[in-house]
């Protein structure tokens, strides 16, 4: 069930009209059921692949929680314990822990890696495998994706880790840590939430507030804009242009990778802005996934900006516990004896930031081109971080203060480039497809006519929709610089006369209705990261 | 403070621009980044003879020196 079909509207009226009727205490069990008869819709019997994966998570967290309670609570029975006695203790408890927590991580990854990797593993075993002799021994598994399945597992991480990590209490109640690992809004694409942020106020039922109804609904509004007017327009032209044997070169493939950026942004920024004002309609606040990404002035910056919460999780996840870890901190004290201190304190912080980028490409999709992607993130995050002297003397040489305008806009524009050349690896079909539009760019590099020559009209676009979807960009991006500056547009609304914020919503449902493209392209450019 | 200006002295050498004496969110700032915390981390567990783990690094710990400073005892006294 697309989110963004009547289907679903219905959905979520008919589910906000019960979850506000019946008594507070069992809105949270309605949201679960509500969750589950989405996946059903969605998944059919794969929901077993997630509700198994849910349990046996909550199982997990209750066994580490067990465990450090037998320690405190030893420790409170043995006041006569000597200090190192009580260090001891706890190191044996923290490793049975510590083994129940990485149990229950790798029985989650494993289902993970084995539906949405196992063929890419098999693809390139064989391939090696070949050099031997061997004739493609793996076979190709025909598997199902559950929805969801590559966030819903890195949430279950985050909570494993979590628990192990007294963060957090394991969660006692099954029905609200199903609801936490399945709730419907977030489950086809995000945010990756924590559950300290989320769980409690899932499965509490809220009260009915006017005021979060609304401003929910608008959201919706907003993000069905971008997904409808902006996204469902922009994959035509980016389809002809990504196509494998389009014959485009010079600057239009560029401008199609750009146009991607813009589609990618508009199709998932608006699909997280329909989940969350769903969400809000319920009295649920789930995380901001964006944060005006084409405002970024480094690709540091980006990767702040642009899908927050994997940004986040990979840090406190994967960055964090790499870098600190007993095997990077001896391989930074051998580094620092071998390149000295500046490179040697700095090598396994870089290791692990290549390590996250590796894992971010990767799990994008089973394809070396997603890895690729990662790779040349990282790889210019790092120089970033290594060049940062060079930089900055280059800046001060020519007498640029860091603050001015002209070196924020500069910046940014250099993020946009680099950006947009990373899409010719997460768009393409494929590396080659990939590797064969970076050669097309810069041959006939000159040939920029494609602006002004009528090329642009043979794209599948009509000059009309050309010019609806320059408007709706622009309206986008000036609600992402308003937004950048800190203003709320529900609040500026929320102060006007009744008259003309009934004016804005019908104009924004009209708008919807008559620029919203639902045709054939509509379903080739399903919601891009739904296959996730 | 002995410790004080130890951590001080540190903590301007990973970041110079800094003003750490006053900033009282140095993470939910995002004044530090990661690199930055991963390598103020290094310095402080080689100064103090200390290792803080993951499992330390809350924002409360890190905002103000202070609070880097509280840390490193607690971590020093249960050596």
């Amino acid at each position: 069930m697309s989110i963004v079909t009547l289907p679903f509207f219905l959905f979520v009226a008919g589910l906000l009209v019960v979850y506000y009727l019946v008594p507070k205490k069992i809105r949270g069990p309605v949201l679960l059921i509500a969750s589950y008869v989405f996946y059903w819709l969605n998944s059919h019997w794969l929901l077993l692949v997630l509700l198994g994966t849910s349990l046996a998570v909550y199982g997990f967290g209750l066994l580490i929680q067990r465990e450090h309670d037998r320690y405190r609570r030893e420790l409170g029975e043995h006041p006569e314990w000597t200090r190192e006695e009580k260090k001891a203790r706890k190191d044996r408890s923290r490793k049975r822990a510590r083994r129940i927590m990485v149990l229950g991580i790798l029985v989650s990854a494993a289902v993970l890696l084995f539906l949405k990797y196992f063929n890419f593993f098999g693809e390139n075993l064989n391939g090696l495998l070949s050099l031997f002799g061997l004739d493609n021994p793996i076979p190709k598994l025909n598997l199902l994706l559950p929805l969801g399945i590559s966030f819903y597992t890195l949430q279950a991480i985050a909570y494993l880790a979590d628990v192990y990590r007294a963060k957090i209490q394991a969660d006692k109640n099954p029905l609200k840590f199903l609801l936490f690992m399945s709730f419907f809004p977030q489950i086809i694409q995000g945010p990756i939430p924590r559950h300290s942020q989320l769980a409690d106020q899932l499965y509490e039922g809220h009260a009915f507030d006017y005021r979060q109804v609304c401003f929910g609904a608008q959201m919706m509004l907003w993000g069905l804009i971008k997904k409808l007017i902006i996204a469902e327009r922009l994959a035509v032209p980016v389809q002809a242009l990504y196509a494998a044997d389009s014959g485009y070169t010079g600057p239009i493939v560029f401008f199609g990778a750009l146009l991607y950026g813009f589609w990618i942004y508009a199709d998932f920024s608006g699909g997280m802005d329909i989940a969350r004002g769903v969400a809000q309609m319920l009295g649920v606040n789930l995380v901001k996934n964006f944060n005006q990404p084409y405002y970024s002035t480094s690709i540091e910056d980006f990767w702040r900006r642009w899908h927050i919460t994997m940004g986040t999780w990979m840090k406190d996840y994967i960055f964090y516990p790499l870098s600190l870890s007993r095997a990077f901190t001896n391989l930074s004290r051998k580094s620092r004896k071998i390149l000295g201190q500046y490179a040697g304190k700095r090598l396994p912080a870089f290791l692990a930031m290549f390590i996250v980028y590796f894992l971010v490409g990767f799990w994008h999709g089973a394809d070396w081109k997603y890895i690729v992607y990662g790779v040349w993130n990282g790889c210019f995050i790092m120089s970033g971080i290594l060049l940062e002297n060079v930089y900055r003397k280059g800046r001060e040489l020519c007498r640029i203060p860091e603050n001015s305008a002209s070196w924020r806009l500069f910046r940014m524009f250099r993020t946009l480039v680099i950006v947009s050349l990373g899409r010719f690896f997460s768009g393409a079909d494929s590396l080659q497809t990939a590797l064969a539009m970076f050669k097309n760019t810069v041959t006939h590099w000159k040939d920029i006519t494609f602006l002004t020559n009528g090329t642009l009209l043979k794209l599948g676009l009509t000059t009309s929709n050309w010019i609806i979807l320059a408007l709706f960009l622009a309206l986008l991006f000036y609600v992402d610089f308003r937004h950048e500056k800190g203003t709320s547009f529900r609040e500026v609304f929320a102060r006007q006369p009744l008259v003309f914020r009934w004016g804005i919503y019908i104009a924004a449902v009209l708008a919807i209705l008559i620029f919203g493209l639902y045709g054939p392209e509509y379903n080739a450019a399903a919601f891009i990261y739904q296959q996730f | 403070m002995i410790m004080r200006e130890q951590l001080l002295k540190l903590l301007k050498e990973i970041r110079p621009d800094v003003d750490f004496e006053n900033e009282k969110k140095l993470i939910d700032n995002g004044v530090l980044d990661s690199f930055d915390i991963i390598s103020t981390v290094q310095e402080m567990n080689d100064a103090f003879g200390v290792e803080i783990d993951v499992e330390d690094l809350e924002p409360a710990n890190f905002n103000t020196i202070e609070a880097m400073m509280e840390l490193i005892e607690k971590l020093q006294s249960e050596i």
